[in-house]
């Protein structure tokens, strides 16, 4: 047994070099001065007391508000979906899963240029409300169509995730419920909605990370101008060149993101062995 | 009775409502990948053109080749690597567990845009030329620990004497690890390759800041294309949504098709 | 499983390998600049692969060449050029294979290559603005860039999204020079800029303007002479219109790396892109204006595609019309006030 155990050896060597080298660079990068080159460095704070700049802090506010805003609306649009579909029928479950997660499998670049044609000035929805007599509304670049934009590609994972834990619900609790004389909303508050708080904060987890770090969906659909810290740190490495003060804010961000993570799974203790790979092992 | 209903309507509205959200983009790609001019809100007739120029159009032929290649090569090495990885795991001493699940969980943790420019700065580091290969094996490096995290729970749920049987009974470890332990695993072996090869065929962050010399694939070319009206990008999305959802519906309708079989069998 | 396997393998070492017999020119050049036709002419009259990528700023080019990616062809902009013979990234052009007799006279011997040593002209034009004819009131343009700030076109206006594009109309509506390095003047324009932003709400694109504005989507936007001729073309109730306070008469240039792998099929490359065909046809297809004398001459005459298009005519010795200089000590503070500016 103990011959097995050395398969992990190797996977051990290759994590090193291209897991752990790639995060200690960041941190190099982030510490010192004027970096492209291997060789010129000098340790500085300079990049993070850039950042500390009103303008700065701002686009990470306004990253993390519009990360929350659509994780919320994620839960409150997710929850009542993944209800009803726990609850209907096994064949229609089925097939209601298809549905959702078949946009899912679709590039999500493709996904979110097509609500450009929907959204725009001359697009299909304000077609639509011409047609019916009414005004056009502008819709694109505009804070609306950025969350639209988050909420349509992240939506599935949330639903996915509340889904699998309602699915599993042990249906003989609702039934002692009932039969101890709860109301359904009663039962729901009390019973299945504590229960499905594993599902729920999984599916945090689904949308929170990305939705703060998401580059494209506020590029397409926020136009130029819109930047979020996502947009911040690709500016930084692509267009500019400042790969020291990119390295910082990246820094920056992934620390708050692993520590909201952290607090997310520390509200969350009896993280039970959930089905999904993102999954509850570890910590 | 009445209550009932209403109930129903609800429900049926709910998800109709949420129906109509998901797909009405992807219906209005599929519509206007055949539209006969260029436009992507009015519709002047129906044409074949954006397909016939899809084919024609060599730079996204070569995007789709390469996204495949990639995505069918990461696959298999995230897959065999990360199953023997996870067998390492499952059978090393507690430390060495944790210590490797940990930092085996970074990529999937850290945002996309941290794990791309990390290995950016490798890249650049070692003063390795960007292309094919670096894209490559960016997409094994970002693969692997999903395949790590599907094989473990199944590993875990393994009787760990039937491998020990398996050597007491003469073979050696490899028949041993291939005859017995995989058998045993296989649906999270599948699981994981099948996240793996989504995960690569979708990427966009990690290849965008990985690739250079004009390598490319899908999701770039499509970030690329998107600031001009192009069509093409519907007609390629077209043919994706069609090939997923025919895949998607033989996956799900085979179990009933078996059991079709097995009925009449009877 | 094997077989399988075995498939794989030697299916990724054909395509991995498959290109090591022909030589590749790596060309890297403006997005939506060329072509197409004319890279797949290229590759069969001179029998090699032509890997051909593209970038959307000046500053994004820069960057990826200082990450290491080897070009043999690169088109960037007056200024850029200027900044990379100054640094010593470039080398100088074999003129005898690329002869510049058919180019403009207007268009060569500029300051920031005096002899053309390093660079051969591509494209040429100026910075306008383009607006829609039924939305904006004629007498409003004679507030020159300053209609920008006008609240009457709140929210119906496309800014460019460039750093040195943005402080060019700043600048000059501000009466400065787009060149100026002093501080105070550099401030002004940042404020300009913010009071744009946060009363006008204009949207920043690049390539997005043209399509965007043959539909109609704003009244106002500031462009690229090339692609307001495109959409002049395009949508007739469009017009073009350069302010009186002056803009920026630009150059981009075909350059030839240091570190270049195949410096004489660029110089090959080069050659075949100022021949009068390929002029002829890239300026057609592209809509940028040619820096071919003879194929200048046909365009603008009065059978010619372009003429009577405003903004195909770019307006020449025009005294408050400035060409870009690179500067470091400008560039490092207008970066820092660029960037505050896009995060507001």
């Amino acid at each position: 047994m103990k011959g097995y155990a050395s398969l992990v050896k190797p996977y051990i060597l290759w994590m090193s070099l291209f897991i752990v080298v790639p995060m200690l660079l960041i941190v190099l990068y982030a510490f010192t001065e004027h970096g492209n080159a291997l060789m010129a460095f000098r340790f500085t704070l300079g990049n993070f007391m850039r950042f500390f700049d009103p303008v700065f802090i701002k686009v990470l506010f306004k990253s993390l508000e519009v990360a929350i805003i659509t994780t919320i609306l994620c839960i409150i649009i997710g929850y009542p979906i993944a209800y009803v579909i726990s609850n209907a029928s096994e064949r229609a479950q089925t097939l209601l899963i298809l549905l959702i997660t078949l946009p899912m499998w679709i590039n999500m670049l493709v996904r979110t240029y097509a609500w450009i044609s929907i959204l725009s000035d001359g697009g299909i929805l304000n077609s639509i409300f011409q047609f019916f007599g009414l005004a056009p509304i502008k819709m694109m670049y505009t804070d609306f169509a950025v969350m639209l934009g988050m909420v349509y590609n992240f939506l599935p994972f949330m639903i996915i995730s509340i889904y699998t834990v309602l699915a599993k619900l042990d249906r003989a609790l609702i039934h002692a419920s009932h039969d101890l004389g709860a109301n359904p909303l009663q039962t729901f508050l009390r019973v299945v909605l504590p229960l499905s708080m594993p599902g729920v904060i999984s599916g945090i987890t689904l949308v929170f990370l990305p939705a703060v770090s998401t580059f494209v969906i506020p590029k397409f659909l926020g136009g130029g101008q819109y930047m979020l810290i996502g947009n911040l740190i690709e500016n930084q490495f692509i267009t500019v060149g400042e790969w020291n003060f990119g390295s910082a804010i990246s820094l920056i961000m992934a620390v708050i993101i692993m520590g909201s993570m952290i607090l997310t799974r520390k509200i969350d203790r009896d993280a039970s062995d959930t089905t999904s790979v993102e999954g509850g092992k570890l910590w | 009775m009445v209550g009932l209903k209403k109930h129903n309507f609800t429900k049926f509205f709910i998800l109709f409502g949420v129906m109509s959200f998901f797909y009405l983009p992807i219906l209005s790609l599929m519509i206007f990948s055949f539209n006969d001019s260029r436009s992507l809100t009015s519709w002047s007739g129906f044409s074949l053109q954006w397909y016939q120029a899809l084919f024609e159009n060599r730079e996204m032929m070569t995007a789709i080749t390469t996204t495949i290649t990639i995505a069918l090569i990461s696959t298999f090495v995230a897959t065999v690597m990360g199953t023997l990885a996870a067998i390492g795991i499952s059978k090393s001493r507690r430390l060495i567990k944790e210590l490797v699940l940990s930092v085996n969980s970074f990529p999937i943790l850290n945002p996309e845009i941290v794990t791309a420019i990390g290995l950016m700065l490798l890249y650049s580091s070692l003063n390795v030329e960007k292309g094919f290969m670096t894209m490559l094996l960016a997409h094994i490096i970002f693969s692997t620990p999903y395949v790590i995290l599907s094989v473990l729970p199944r590993l875990r749920r393994l009787d760990p004497d039937i491998a020990e049987a398996a050597l007491d009974l003469g073979a050696t470890p490899l028949q041993a690890l291939w005859k017995v332990i995989v058998p045993m695993i296989t649906p999270g072996i599948i699981s994981g390759a099948l996240i793996a090869f989504t995960m690569s065929f979708d990427d966009f962050v990690i290849s965008y800041f990985v690739s250079g010399n004009g390598v490319k694939n899908i999701s770039i070319l499509v970030y690329t294309m998107s600031k001009r009206i192009n069509p093409t990008i519907n007609a390629l999305s077209t043919i994706l949504v069609v090939i997923i959802t025919i895949v998607l519906l033989v996956v799900n309708l085979y179990p009933y098709i078996t059991k079709k079989e097995m009925k009449e069998a009877e | 499983m094997k077989k399988l396997s075995m498939l794989i393998l030697v299916l990724a070492f054909m395509l991995a390998g498959c290109n090591s017999e022909t030589k590749t020119l790596k060309v890297f050049n403006w997005g939506v600049y060329m072509d197409a036709s004319l890279i797949d002419e290229f590759e069969k009259e001179y029998n090699v692969r032509v890997v051909y990528d593209e970038f959307d700023s000046n500053e994004s080019m820069y960057t990826k060449l200082m990450s290491g990616e080897k070009y043999d062809v690169i088109v960037p902009s007056d200024y850029m050029v200027q900044r990379l013979i100054q640094e010593n990234l470039l080398q100088k052009l074999d003129k005898k294979v690329v002869s510049l007799d058919n180019v403009l006279s207007n268009v060569l011997n500029k300051d920031f290559d005096p002899n053309n040593d390093y660079s051969a002209p591509y494209f040429w034009g100026n910075v306008g603005l383009i607006y829609d004819t039924t939305q904006v009131d004629a007498k409003d343009l004679e507030d020159g860039w300053n209609i920008l700030l006008n609240e009457k076109y709140k929210g119906k206006i496309y800014f460019y999204d460039s750093e040195r594009d943005a402080f060019l109309v700043a600048l000059k509506a501000l009466g400065y020079s787009a060149n100026s390095k002093v501080d105070s003047q550099l401030n002004e324009a940042f404020n300009w800029l913010t009071r744009l932003n946060s009363t006008m709400s204009p949207i920043y694109v690049t390539d997005d303007v043209i399509d965007n504005m043959v539909a109609g989507n704003k009244a106002i936007a500031v462009v690229y002479s090339g692609d307001a001729a495109y959409i002049l073309d395009e949508n007739e109730n469009m017009g073009y219109f350069v302010p009186k306070e002056g803009t920026n008469l630009w150059i981009d240039s075909m350059v030839i790396p240091a570190n270049a792998d195949n410096p004489e099929l660029a110089n090959a490359w080069i050659a075949f892109m100022l021949s009068e065909d390929a002029q002829s046809r890239n300026t057609l297809e592209v809509g940028y204006s040619t820096v071919h004398k003879d194929v200048w001459e046909t365009m603008i005459s009065d059978e010619g595609d372009y003429a009577g298009n405003d903004a195909y005519a770019v307006r020449v010795d025009y005294a408050k019309d400035e060409i870009f200089k690179y500067d470091e000590e400008l560039k490092v503070k207008m970066s820092d006030l660029w960037l505050k500016i896009k995060a507001q």
